[in-house]
């Protein structure tokens, strides 16, 4: 507002009169701005210039064009842990879901009360954090002494070393992760078949139609938004675990579990210049956020726009 | 969406009514018996591993992983709870964590809930262009800037401080959304008169909106309380004194430099996870009411 035109002050009285509450609106929102714009959008961006440097905490940075993203993607270990990262989603998403479609069709079809434990009780793993679960979950998966491979040994079934194993390892490590994710799974599901009409299974009974009917031509196609939802927000949160493999096998055996968040956050413990795996979580950046943003939109369209 | 009820011919067998229906089929109890079995194969499936992990916390370190297996202790003895507990790092951590976390949450309500009421109720220049870019935050994983925040809180000397804890996930678009989808459903009509008593903006969002702000208070202060109380890596990344040890930090720490004490880190585990479960039980009705505002409509 140093050099002020004339006609400047018609312009701002206009400008008082269409937005009366300009200070006190940037004053109610200055904290969030500040907080975001110090410890998210600065990193965001200077995580995008890094990118084209080669920087390290020691020495002066050097730029290097597009080296480190051609570095990432000719690498075939940042390959393999994405390969991994869809293995994982594969081996993790479709339980989640049909496990909670059939828990949502069970806690829709009970009384309330007992629909209440129900609901309660699902949503209690999702509270326990990442290192209570892995430390859980590393002596029932204990080769001699745990339980699991015990109850292996009942049923005369071969015992296995769940975490030690490369071929068991991904599984031994998606356990914990559906036990984690699943009460909100479920929440969500059972708010969605709550949203279906009731006259539309009404009429069904009417035709004397049985579960497996109206789950296959009333339930699922209702459901078609909220799973859709699931889908993606499911796979973008199981292909970014990472806390599970860090604490339960930090990567191994053999890097079979080192899904790739694990992958960039260890190339950030261990490379001396981290334009290599600054990269990396760019490319995921670009890929899971605009998936993310996408399904945001698509949902909550008429909320963005005012 | 009458196409959908396209139904095949009727198959003759047990209808299990989804909804509430009419109920015709005399196999009532039948189906009441295998949904009460279905419903405590999910409940065991949910709650075992931490049960698992409570009875541990009563075995001698030799028999959490003993061959051959045993389920029960020889003898429950509290030893590893009273030991645990007269550790002063233990104590600490949970002592510090809990007071990072009550911190962490009041600041997360106040910031949040106030660009919240900005963005569904006042009228400001850039009011379009800084909404999209406090939602577009909401996209960046924490991953993709991990690095660069921990560079500036090093550069800020916020390094082992409660402060490199506290600050930095205070703001959270997730929440000010949230929040602000309540706000806008709030009936103008309430705070006009307000506004004519010469209530003023602030006037109204202390005395109007903030009484009115329980059902998301709820859920975002259990959130952020959470989320604080279960962090790991951050922590792991900024804090090396003891004196400022995170409860997740100090279990993995215990974890990987007395790995001999099954018994007792179970019994560390167990105390930490009480009181996130606590604050789930006491707030569960509202929490589970919000799950469908929270992730869509």
């Amino acid at each position: 507002m140093a050099r002020r035109r004339p006609a400047d002050d018609h312009v701002v009285a206009a400008n008082k009169k269409r937005y009366p509450d300009t200070v006190m609106a940037y004053v109610m929102i200055a904290p969030i701005v500040i907080l975001l714009g110090i410890f998210v959008i600065y990193p965001a961006l200077q995580a995008t210039v890094l990118s084209f440097y080669n920087w390290s905490f020691y020495q002066e940075s050097e730029f290097v064009g597009l080296k480190n993203f051609t570095d990432v993607l000719t690498d075939p270990k940042f390959r393999a842990s994405i390969l991994l990262g869809l293995k994982f989603v594969a081996i993790t998403l479709p339980v989640q879901l049909v496990g909670a479609f059939l828990f949502a069709s069970l806690a829709t079809a009970v009384n309330r009360r007992f629909a209440d434990v129900l609901k309660v009780s699902i949503y209690i793993p999702t509270i326990i954090s990442g290192v209570i679960t892995s430390v859980i979950f590393t002596i029932i998966y204990d080769y001699s002494g745990g339980i699991l491979n015990a109850l292996l040994a009942k049923l005369d079934l071969t015992t296995q070393a769940w975490l030690g194993d490369p071929r068991l390892a991904l599984v031994a490590i998606a356990a914990p992760a559906v036990w984690l994710g699943m009460g909100l799974t479920c929440l969500i599901m059972i708010a969605g078949m709550l949203d279906i009409p009731a006259s539309f299974y009404e009429s069904a009974d009417v035709e004397g139609a049985n579960w497996w009917q109206k789950t296959v031509y009333i339930t699922i196609p209702q459901l078609k938004n909220i799973l859709l939802y699931l889908i993606i927000t499911g796979f973008v949160a199981s292909i970014q675990q990472f806390e599970l493999p860090l604490i339960m096998t930090n990567g191994g055996p053999m890097s079979s579990t080192e899904l790739p968040n694990l992958f960039i956050f260890n190339h950030f413990r261990g490379d001396p210049y981290v334009g290599y795996s600054i990269a990396a979580a760019l490319l995921l950046f670009v890929v899971l956020g605009s998936v993310s943003a996408l399904i945001f939109r698509v949902l909550n369209s008429e909320k963005l726009v005012d | 969406m009458a196409q959908d009820l396209t139904l095949a011919r009727p198959v003759t067998g047990t209808a299990t009514p989804v909804s509430p229906g009419p109920r015709r089929r005399p196999r009532r109890w039948l189906t009441g018996t295998l949904k009460a079995l279905a419903g405590l194969f999910f409940v065991v499936l949910a709650l075992f591993p931490l049960a698992w992990m409570v009875i541990a916390g009563f075995k001698t370190k030799t028999e959490v992983v003993r061959t051959p297996f045993q389920f029960f202790p020889q003898v429950w003895n509290v030893d590893n709870y009273t030991q645990i507990l007269a550790d002063p790092t233990f104590l600490s951590s949970l002592g510090i964590t809990g007071f990072g976390a009550v911190l962490f949450t009041l600041l997360s309500l106040t910031v949040n809930s106030m660009a919240a009421y900005a963005f569904a109720r006042l009228e400001f220049q850039l009011k379009r262009t800084l909404w999209v870019v406090v939602i577009t935050t909401m996209f960046i994983p924490g991953m993709t800037i991990l690095l660069t925040s921990f560079i500036m809180v090093t550069k800020l000397h916020m390094l082992d401080t409660l402060a490199v804890l506290v600050l930095p996930g205070a703001a959270a678009a997730i929440h000010v959304f949230f929040i602000r989808q309540f706000y806008l459903n709030i009936p103008r009509s309430l705070e006009e008169a307000a506004l004519i008593d010469g209530c003023g903006r602030w006037g109204v969002y202390l005395r109007i909106f903030l009484p009115m702000s329980k059902a998301p208070f709820v859920v975002v202060g259990v959130t952020s309380f959470l989320t604080f109380w279960n962090s790991y890596v951050w922590p792991i990344m900024t804090i090396t004194s003891p004196e400022l040890y995170q409860i997740q930090q100090y279990l993995a720490s215990f974890r990987s430099e007395r790995s001999s004490e099954l018994g007792m880190l179970m019994a560390g585990s167990a105390l930490a996870a009480a009181p996130v479960v606590l604050v789930f039980l006491v707030f569960q009705r509202q929490i589970i009411a919000n799950i469908k505002m929270a992730g869509l409509k």
